[in-house]
């Protein structure tokens, strides 16, 4: 449920964005990134940003590119860095618990592309 | 032709967030984010550690986030400790509660009266997580009617949380729940997660939940 609320933001920061730059074309894409951590089902945002675009000058037909990225950790104990397939939060070589999180809680629009004409 | 933004669609969020925290370092309090499936107990909960540690002379008050109705809230009351009622839509509304509701029911209270405020945040495990409240220390509950496997399928929520409360330990002869399983489950997502059972029905484990709430502030 919480693409909605997403794809909302989504509208807003493009929105701003556009006005800024002063463009008036329309945008064709919005690139947007989003951790595997973060639990986005894409097609769920997908469908947010499609029904929330419809009445947005510039954005009408913007299509909503999402790239998900993999959840990687570094161990703090043995420097090792492993890319989670599972829920296991836990260094792969040496059993530590200490590690940081390196990729995988993105949550932020890339870039925006507008058509030539 | 393309332009580079990269903005994360939380930073409104994430700024009243830090606000918060703010307010909270200023005035001396402590703010604490309950968060659990529907009926896992948060608000019976409440009502057993908050007697406790007014006894200890904390002195508490507790942000509502029940959706539709005032019952929690009301429930709540009637232990005499203030009470900022967020409700959000009549039939139903939002998922999780945002720092833009959060900060403004904050200011409700005498804020320098107070040293720990409990957010009992909407029953969901996936909204909630995502969405900072600004809160010091985030607290899952899980009860023991869940499944053992609660943590694998929401590691965001037992990611953000410092603390793991479970409850209803009193139906553990009638269930087939084994609570080491999930304790096991719960440290694979975050192996720092300090975990306590208890029964808020008939109070078992609540000395050292209080001890470890009041360590927390």
């Amino acid at each position: 449920m919480h693409e909605l609320q997403i794809a909302t933001n989504i509208i807003s920061i493009v929105e701003e964005e556009i006005r800024k730059a002063g463009k008036t074309e329309d945008i064709d894409f919005v690139y947007f990134v989003a951790g595997k951590m973060r639990a986005i089902i894409p097609e769920s945002l997908q469908f947010s940003f499609d029904v929330m675009k419809r009445d947005k000058p510039f954005l009408t037909d913007a299509e909503l590119k999402i790239s998900e990225i993999p959840i990687k950790i570094r161990c703090k104990n043995c420097k090792a860095e492993h890319t989670l397939d599972e829920p296991v939060f836990r260094c792969e070589t040496c059993s530590s618990p200490e590690i940081e999180i390196i990729s995988g809680d993105e949550l932020y629009i890339d870039s925006i592309e507008f058509s030539d004409t | 032709m393309k332009i580079q933004i990269v903005r994360d669609v939380l930073e409104a969020n994430d700024q009243l967030a830090g606000d918060i925290r703010n307010v909270a370092k200023k005035e001396g309090f402590t703010l604490m984010n309950i968060m659990s499936s529907p009926g896992s107990g948060k608000t019976t909960l409440l009502e057993r550690l908050i007697p406790a540690l007014t006894k200890k002379e904390i002195r508490t008050a507790v942000i509502e986030g029940d959706i539709t109705t005032t019952a929690d809230a009301e429930r709540i009351v009637r232990m005499n400790i203030p009470v900022a009622q967020i409700n959000t839509e009549a039939f139903g509304g939002d998922c999780h509660l945002g720092a833009e509701v959060i900060l403004p029911a904050l200011h409700q209270f005498d804020l320098s009266s107070l040293d720990l405020i409990f957010i009992e945040n909407v029953g969901n495990l996936v909204c909630p997580a995502e969405f900072d409240t600004g809160a010091n220390v985030n607290v899952v509950v899980i009860s023991t009617t869940e499944g053992e496997d609660k943590p694998l399928k929401y590691p965001l929520m037992f990611r953000v949380c410092q603390v793991a409360v479970i409850n209803k330990i009193d139906l553990l002869p009638h269930l087939d729940f084994d609570i080491q399983i999930l304790e096991e489950n719960i440290r694979k997502i975050n192996p720092m997660m300090e975990i306590v059972s208890c029964s808020a029905q008939t109070g078992a484990g609540f000395d050292e939940l209080t001890k470890l709430v009041i360590a927390k502030r």
